[in-house]
């Protein structure tokens, strides 16, 4: 690494105009260390000599530098509890204003693709019972999506190590796991039984909508992988897999206003979502 | 515990529902032409009734999906459909037009030198941000053909900005010569005083 001179002022400042504008990652002067040591690492793993290169290579997305970079600067884990302000967000605003317009007996929906090995979807069905008094009042219908058939078949079985339980409290996991190995905790098949998984591929044109539509969309920190038409093509699909009002969450460096006009900003006390409008327009 | 559990559907095998893409392009219900513009690009004639269909759109949802699925199909016809849009007289279909050649990418770089000689000056700011995705050398040269006849200073500026990040030596004598020339304009003195900074610092540094 030392065989790299730092970037300058400008080269640090035009990289991050460019991370910014193609992936929504805001770095500052504050980040600059943490930012030169990774693209070192880029540079040294691609081969490049200088920054001038790296950056026309980062620039052309030279053998999917962009997702390469984009790891390098984001927490490559799923683990329970993640962003739980938008959790947060969920029982005290989002369902709040989806069941105002639901006749009795009608199902509350949520979805989270893509969902990994399941901490996502599980953690959702988690919070719903720790923290919604109206949870035994609704039949709520959790489903957990993904493109990966390994991950799908990992998060059917449930098991997890010790770091995708760290955001939760030791009541949690006595509630909700049973330890099976000494670093391996199983989810409760109770709990297990209500999340069901699918296949998905949320940038192939319709193949979003036999599952139908939703109250609620988790669709966190994959939009930012994607390039400008790919993230057109979902937010559509996503569009369509949104019943009218409906909301959908993000990550927190994506915003869906610089893909799509389709959504409406909505700002709550924990959150800002997005959601589909009421009428169309 | 009240959440509750479904079979699990098998999702793969389908896709968007069958329709008559013509037929449902010319509806009058927004949401089968929503259907239809999505689909059109999975069908033959697709593009050409997409085109057409385009210039009577009157619903901002599904021209928008009209213009994804030409920013799909990405061909010439497709790009000429979508360039003819920005002479409507809505802004919002003109920002919607350039923001989906802008995602174009390739299909779009033979069209680049008349967007960028367009007689009407919003065209020609808005497509300095097309060659953004440009590889350097060639967006350097389309940029300084434009920088050394344009007189429209937020023209200038939007050229100058993409020349910041992109820019490269070559652009160097005519950001000196835009300065000469815009002097009395503080903001593109400021602009062409940053660019110029980036792209020397970049000229001068190898490893």
């Amino acid at each position: 690494m030392s065989e790299f001179p730092a970037l300058t002022q400008e080269e640090f400042r035009r990289l991050c105009e460019f991370l910014y504008r193609r992936t929504g990652m805001v770095f500052t002067e504050a980040k600059r260390y943490y930012v030169e040591r990774r693209v070192v690492e880029r540079m040294l793993e691609t081969g490049c000599g200088s920054f001038s290169n790296y950056f026309s290579q980062l620039r052309a997305d030279t053998r999917g530098e962009i997702e390469q970079i984009i790891n390098a600067f984001t927490v490559n884990e799923t683990y329970f509890y993640r962003e739980d302000h938008q959790l947060q967000c969920l029982t005290a605003d989002l369902l709040p204003n989806r069941i105002r317009k639901k006749s009795q007996g009608e199902p509350i929906r949520i979805w989270s693709a893509p969902c990994a090995t399941g901490e996502e979807p599980y953690s959702i069905a988690m919070w719903l019972l720790e923290n919604w008094p109206l949870v035994d009042d609704y039949e709520i219908e959790i489903i957990g999506a993904d493109i990966d058939t390994a991950v799908l078949e990992a998060a059917r079985q449930g098991v997890f190590g010790k770091r995708a339980l760290m955001r939760l409290s030791p009541y949690l996991i006595a509630k909700y796991f049973s330890q099976v190995a000494e670093d391996k905790w199983q989810i409760l098949d109770d709990l297990r039984g209500s999340v069901r998984f699918g296949e998905v591929n949320i940038v192939a044109p319709g193949e979003t909508r036999p599952y139908g539509q939703f109250d609620v969309i988790f669709c966190r920190n994959v939009l930012i992988y994607f390039d400008d038409t790919s993230r057109r093509i979902a937010a559509e699909n996503l569009y369509e897999n949104l019943l009218p009002g409906g909301f959908i969450c993000l990550g927190h460096t994506e915003s869906m206003s610089r893909i799509s006009s389709l959504f409406e900003v909505s700002r709550f006390t924990d959150a800002i979502v997005y959601q589909r409008p009421d009428q169309h327009r | 515990m009240p959440l509750i559990r479904k079979p699990v559907t098998d999702t793969r095998a389908q896709g968007l529902p069958t329709v008559d893409v013509l037929r449902g392009l010319a509806s009058a219900d927004a949401e089968e032409r929503w259907v239809a513009a999505r689909a059109a690009p999975e069908v033959e004639g697709g593009a050409d009734a997409l085109v057409t269909a385009l210039r009577t759109e009157s619903d901002a949802r599904v021209r928008e999906a009209m213009l994804t699925s030409l920013a799909r199909i990405n061909s010439s016809a497709s790009v000429e459909a979508i360039l003819a849009l920005l002479r409507s007289d809505d802004a919002s279909v003109r920002s919607g037009a350039l923001e989906t050649l802008r995602v174009m990418g390739s299909a779009m770089r033979e069209h680049l030198p008349r967007l960028l000689s367009d007689a009407d000056s919003d065209v020609r700011l808005l497509s300095c941000e097309i060659t953004r995705g440009l590889p350097g050398a060639e967006a350097t040269r389309l940029l300084c053909d434009l920088l050394v006849r344009e007189n429209q200073v937020n023209v200038c500026g939007a050229a100058i900005e993409v020349l910041a990040e992109v820019g490269q030596a070559e652009a160097l004598p005519v950001l000196a010569q835009c300065e000469t020339r815009f002097r009395d304009t503080p903001f593109l003195v400021f602009a062409i005083k940053m660019a110029t900074d980036r792209i020397l610092a970049q000229s001068t540094r190898h490893v």
